[in-house]
């Protein structure tokens, strides 16, 4: 059943790709606390940042786990990455300063059981898939934590739920215009979940390559970024939400290039035709 | 079938159901089991659902050209949807109503399926896997072409597409409603709020986990079929027995989580 259908030797290793990721995503969180020291909503970008390099690493991940074919399509890992991580991160973001650390050992424990639970219960027996499932598990986790700080400055429960508002002069405490109670959440669940299994998807195959596929998954991490950067609009100030904006639209314009460079390197012969002339006289 | 992993299972699923009876015991436990019967419903319905993946797209296995994940997840979601409308209207009104949404979402697509397989492919409707149709009892095997495991959608794995639907959406909106049971009565006290003001939250972080345990039970079925099944007559489909401790258990995990929101 377990037949590992693509063998491609070179490129990073993936426990390199592994630790890296996680310690940027951690630290790129953490640096959002900035937020709380400083009294600002200015270092919100940084939760975009870790969105980019958590997707990094899951996208890697990914390809790890659907090297041996599992027979479901790739788009079903980012799907059970982003279900089991949504569920750590919402509890996660009670324990406040702790929430990324928390968020990070319950995904990991939510990730091994299903990964026991499909491979011996359910017979799948990749050798893979234990580790794979735990570490895409962390990535949802993070990612949509990373998510949560970009787009309304905080990743605790009570900023994630509560907002103020002033109204004739008077602060009032909204919970409908906040990132979980508007539902914003939905849409950085699926923004993360289609980012992560669409590099993978749309690279694999003999020609794959592993510094083509990263980075298109940072220019879909970018791209995504750049729809959150749009959404924070809503919760934290107009200046802050721009510097998000204006820094994921350079690295996605950044990432598109390379990503049409490194395709144009790949292809079997890249020849620029021009549209056919139109001539006179016919 | 592996009987220790079934065993450890089992006793995993007591294990969670315990510690949910230690931090809440009534209302989590009740919430608990709820979920427990949803997700088992998600993951028994996904087998009736005829998946074709890229075989079905080129015409040469039966079923609809998506993946198992896919196709659980519209459905479902279709029927969390509208039992999610119903939802003040009772328990019994809610969970019928996601039902119906998932069956008619199911109903609709495996019919505009086999306008585009009869009408734009001009493929027939045959099945790969029994000589008869177990329903209406039409000869199959004159019709399926060479080389092919079956092709179109039969009438037998259309009705399995709907009574999957149904059972998808009705546990998919009993997961929803046990949340939000749970949370409507727990959250004024924690967020030291009114009802009216934490609603959306409630409504909110219900409907994120509802969709999320969806997903996982639907993915994890999705790893019990491996890639195609045709509907209920499929050998495949005797499958089913370890999916359903697989939805257990992993339904148990992820609502405990869910309940540890508010008893923690």
């Amino acid at each position: 059943m377990s037949v590992k259908v693509e063998v491609i030797e070179g490129g990073v290793p993936h426990n390199k790709i592994m630790i890296a990721g996680l310690v940027s995503t951690l630290v790129c969180i953490y640096l959002t606390y900035l937020n709380a020291f400083t009294n600002t909503e200015m270092f919100s970008f940084f939760g975009g940042l870790a969105v980019v390099s958590a997707l990094i690493w899951g996208s890697h991940t990914i390809k790890v786990l659907c090297s041996y074919g599992i027979g479901t399509g790739v788009p079903s890992a980012g799907m059970i990455a982003f279900g089991s991580g949504t569920i750590a991160m919402l509890l996660a973001t009670k324990y406040g300063m702790m929430a990324p650390i928390v968020a990070l050992v319950l995904a990991a424990i939510i990730g091994y059981i299903l990964g026991y639970v499909s491979n011996n219960i359910l017979n799948m027996k990749i050798p893979a898939m234990v580790q794979a499932l735990t570490e895409m598990a962390v990535v949802g986790a993070l990612t949509v934590m990373g998510f949560a700080a970009m787009i309304s400055g905080g990743f605790t429960f009570t900023g994630l739920t509560t907002s103020t508002a002033s109204f004739l002069g008077l602060p009032i405490t909204s919970y409908a215009n906040s990132f979980l109670g508007g539902g914003l959440i939905a849409v950085a669940f699926l923004l993360g979940a289609i980012a992560i299994q669409h590099p993978f998807n749309a690279c694999l195959g003999p020609g794959w390559k592993q510094d083509r596929m990263l980075m298109l998954t940072a220019e879909c991490g970018f791209l995504s970024m750049i729809v959150a950067a749009v959404m924070s609009f809503a919760l934290i100030s107009a200046g802050s939400a721009l510097i998000s904006l204006i820094i994921a639209i350079i690295g996605w314009a950044y990432t598109y290039s390379q990503y049409f460079e490194l395709s144009k390197r790949d292809a079997a012969a890249w020849l620029d035709s021009k549209p056919i002339p139109d001539t006179e006289g016919h | 079938m592996n009987p220790t992993a079934m065993a450890v299972g089992v006793v995993l699923l007591i294990i969670i159901l315990g510690a949910c009876w230690y931090v809440s015991p009534t209302l989590g436990l009740t919430a608990l089991i709820g979920i427990i019967i949803g997700g088992v419903l998600i993951g028994f319905g996904t087998h009736f659902v005829p998946v074709g993946g890229a075989p079905a797209a080129m015409g040469q296995a039966p079923g609809i050209a998506t993946g198992v994940a896919m196709l659980a997840a519209g459905a479902g979601l279709a029927g969390l949807f509208g039992g999610a409308w119903a939802a003040e209207q009772g328990m019994v009104v809610a969970v019928v109503t996601g039902g119906i949404g998932g069956g008619l979402m199911m109903a609709i697509t495996c019919m505009m399926v086999n306008f585009v397989y009869v009408y734009g492919m001009g493929i027939p409707a045959a099945s790969g896997k029994v000589l008869h149709d177990p329903i209406t009892g039409d000869s199959q095997a004159e019709y399926k072409s060479q080389g092919t495991e079956g092709h179109g959608l039969p009438f037998v794995s259309f009705v399995g597409g709907v009574i999957g639907g149904i059972l998808g959406g009705a546990g998919g909106t009993l997961i929803y409603l046990e949340l939000l049971g749970l949370y409507e009565a727990t959250f004024p006290k924690m967020m030291g709020a009114t009802a009216a003001q934490v609603m959306p939250v409630a409504v909110a972080i219900a409907g994120m986990f509802a969709v999320a345990l969806f997903l996982v039970n639907a993915v994890l079925t999705a790893y019990n079929i491996t890639g195609t099944i045709e509907g209920p007559h499929d050998p495949k489909f005797k499958r089913w027995p370890r999916a359903i401790v697989a939805s257990a258990v992993a339904s148990a995990l992820c609502g405990f989580v869910a309940i540890l929101i508010v008893a923690m």
